[in-house]
């Protein structure tokens, strides 16, 4: 697993509020930090890549074991 | 051109006409026969593309979930505050039932229905609001007050009986009274009002962050 900078747990919450922390979580990153998010809500999946292209920053990494989604997010600005 | 369907495209013509009639009659009111005849080819060719009337329901789902609204624009583009974000979900919400009443339709039949699946993607649905504002209360509303987990929870179905009543005479109960008022006006009244019953005032709430009809 590649390295992280902040750490977001979002399970068991259902859209938008793991997006809704995100945000919040992001702005406290600077350029170049990853924060990894996990959640449990199946949208996540597509709304974490929404939500990457959308903020401009990149999704490293969206994996899922045992109903846990873990999305890798690159700070890019 | 010819008028032979490929694959894909007989099995969308068949996905189409079947939500329209489970939207109708429920699970249980339609045959896999008149879906045949609904897309004009026989059961066999039908059940070449599904196995069975519950594979083809499961399919007319997982098609709408994968239409489902996304919420990622709202929150990245508006205010962080609970009153905006209730705001924007609620005209997403809103704005998707505009643009396919059979989700509605599909959702009043399925609680009668009572299929699993169907259920599971609905409450998920309307979870996104209660969960969404059951956490904002949490946040905002003081410790002491009287019955704060019932309070919480109320307001929670509280909107969302709002939202849904609003929603069933609109688009499946035209009512005289509300046909000449728009969606979106509603939509502003009713989360304005609620804001007010739950003790948030929305002064800070302008106009054009509500939908545009």
């Amino acid at each position: 697993m590649c390295e992280f900078d902040a750490e977001m747990d979002a399970t068991g919450l259902a859209c938008p509020l793991p997006i809704l922390k995100a945000k919040k979580a992001i702005s406290e990153l600077r350029a170049g930090q990853v924060i990894k998010i996990t959640a449990t809500d199946p949208g996540s999946v597509k709304d974490f890549a929404a939500f990457a292209t959308q903020t401009g920053n990149e999704l490293v990494s969206s994996t899922e074991e045992d109903g846990t989604y873990t999305f890798l997010i690159k700070m890019l600005a | 051109m010819s008028t032979r369907l490929s694959g894909p495209e007989r099995r969308q013509t068949i996905l189409s006409q079947a939500q329209r009639l489970f939207a109708e009659k429920g699970f249980h009111g339609v045959s896999i026969d008149e879906i045949s005849r609904a897309v004009s080819v026989s059961p066999a060719i039908l059940y070449r593309h599904f196995d069975s009337k519950q594979e083809l329901y499961d399919a007319v789902l997982q098609q709408l979930a994968c239409q489902r609204e996304s919420y990622v624009d709202t929150v990245v583009n508006s205010g962080t505050n609970f009153e905006d974000v209730l705001t924007g979900m609620t005209h997403v919400f809103i704005s998707s039932v505009d643009e396919n009443p059979n989700l509605l339709r599909i959702e009043m039949q399925s609680l009668l229905d009572g299929n699993p699946a169907t259920s599971e993607f609905f409450k998920n649905r309307w979870k996104s609001f209660t969960d969404y504002i059951e956490f904002g209360l949490n946040q905002s509303m003081p410790y002491d007050v009287p019955n704060r987990e019932i309070t919480i929870l109320s307001a929670g179905l509280m909107f969302q009986g709002m939202v849904r009543e609003a929603l069933l005479q609109k688009y499946l109960q035209p009512e005289d009274r509300l046909v000449d008022v728009s969606m979106s006006e509603l939509s502003h009244e009713l989360v304005r009002l609620f804001l007010r019953a739950i003790g948030i005032e929305k002064s800070r709430l302008s106009r054009k962050a509500v939908i545009s009809s």
